[in-house]
């Protein structure tokens, strides 16, 4: 699933969200952190499983629903679309 | 010689006067001119900052005439010459309108808006200038006739606000909430009594400065983060959003509006539209905010009433924060005495 940031974002070292445009402020966990920032760089699908994966030393299942979850948490915040 | 600024607007409370971050904005890059405090109050609270003002003067209340005003800031001018004053609250506005070419010829500049703009966006007529320019805007009924009053939440709908024509709106769900407080305003404030359509959505407020033309020098929009009781803010952060910029932009450039104004927007949670709420005719009392985002606007303020050329400023910093601190300043008696006894305060 290809996903699109619809707004600035700025996260931090320890994880705090900054959304330039509302001014609304969201803690990520490392996953959240880990994705976000492969996100950032373009890496999605079969790609960003893997390097989850390899990252967090999980089966494909859980980086899967991983990804799903936080993906879900983005769009339902409207921060991508 | 270091350009002297008198600023009005010094009670701090928790409905604070922007006067004190006006002048913490002024003093931020160092000041060699003299600040000096214009007052209403012996109690009004910013007097007591010594570090802020250099000197303090106690003058006549709006209500009391503008000739009453001119001789207090004639008596002033004489014992300490002011380049220019900054008045900062909605209800002396009129009165420094009506001064200000008085008070040029006595080389006492001001950058405030013209009369008919301030007119036009006032309460009683947003709606009306939004309908002209095509501006969205809450629905709203003027009500000049209480008799009008159940003709009104009927077409708007609850919820809805109940709004005084000067200060105050309440969010009302039914008739007896709605009724109360309309009769509360009225009392207060007299009519007309507005009553708007509630919306659901996010407020952001824009500080802006528009030049002579009514071209934008400088904006900094924020989102509240905090609000007193009074829905004043007590904690924002400073955002970049290019459509609340646009339509602060368009707003100055339709009331060709010269000076300082707080722009109240709210974007719509279904649609993402933006609808104008208010315009304040002046800087906010957050305008410190403003300067800690890299826009001084009350030093362009200052520039522009000395007659100088401003150009844009570059984009304000987002995600610079403020938190409000109340704090207590403790001070001599004859603080207190000399502002009683010969209406003025000057640091020792």
């Amino acid at each position: 699933m290809s996903s699109t940031f619809t707004t600035e974002l700025t996260l931090s070292q320890s994880g705090f969200l900054f959304d330039h445009s509302t001014g609304l402020t969201y803690s990520l966990n490392s996953t959240g952190r880990f994705i976000f920032e492969h996100m950032k760089e373009g890496k999605e699908g079969a790609e960003m499983l893997a390097l989850l994966q390899e990252e967090f030393l999980v089966d494909e299942s859980t980086a899967r629903n991983d990804l799903d979850d936080f993906l879900r948490q983005l769009k339902e915040l409207g921060l991508v679309d | 010689m270091g350009i002297n600024i008198a600023v009005t607007g010094l009670n701090a409370t928790d409905n604070p006067a922007p006067g004190i971050g006006v002048i913490r904005s002024i003093r931020h890059e160092g000041w060699d001119g003299e600040i000096i405090g214009l007052a209403y109050d012996v109690y009004d609270t910013g007097i007591y900052d010594m570090d802020l003002l250099d000197h303090t003067y106690m003058i006549s209340y709006p209500n009391q005439g503008s000739e009453t005003l001119f001789q207090r800031l004639m008596e002033i001018h004489e014992e300490h010459r002011i380049d220019v004053i900054i008045p900062t609250l909605d209800s002396e506005l009129s009165i420094f309108q009506t001064l200000e070419p008085r008070l040029k010829e006595k080389g006492i500049g001001l950058f405030i808006p013209p009369r008919e703009a301030v007119n036009k966006r006032s309460k009683a007529k947003l709606a009306e200038l939004c309908e002209e320019h095509d501006i969205p805007t809450p629905k709203t009924i003027s009500i000049m006739n209480p008799g009008k009053f159940d003709d009104a939440l009927e077409e708007i709908g609850f919820p809805l606000y109940i709004k005084g024509v000067f200060y105050d709106a309440y969010k009302c769900n039914t008739r007896s909430e709605a009724l109360k407080h309309f009769d509360k305003l009225r009392l207060q404030w007299g009519l007309p009594v507005l009553v708007q359509e509630s919306l659901d959505g996010e407020e952001f407020d824009v500080c802006t400065v528009g030049d002579r033309d009514g071209e934008m020098i400088g904006a900094v929009p924020i989102r509240k983060l905090r609000l007193t009781e009074k829905g004043k803010a007590w904690a924002a952060v400073t955002i970049r959003n290019n459509e609340l910029i646009k339509l602060s932009r368009d707003i100055l450039k339709t009331l060709k509006w010269s000076g300082p104004c707080e722009i109240e927007i709210l974007q719509e949670a279904k649609t993402k539209k933006l609808y104008l709420l208010e315009i304040n005719p002046r800087f906010p009392a957050w305008i410190y905010l403003c300067t800690g985002a890299n826009q001084n606007l009350p030093k362009v303020v200052v520039d522009l009433a000395l007659g100088k050329d401003v150009e844009p400023l570059p984009p304000a910093t987002s995600g610079v924060t403020f938190v409000r601190h109340a704090t207590d300043l403790v001070c001599p008696l004859e603080y207190l005495e000399n502002l009683t006894m010969y209406g003025e305060l000057h640091k020792s």
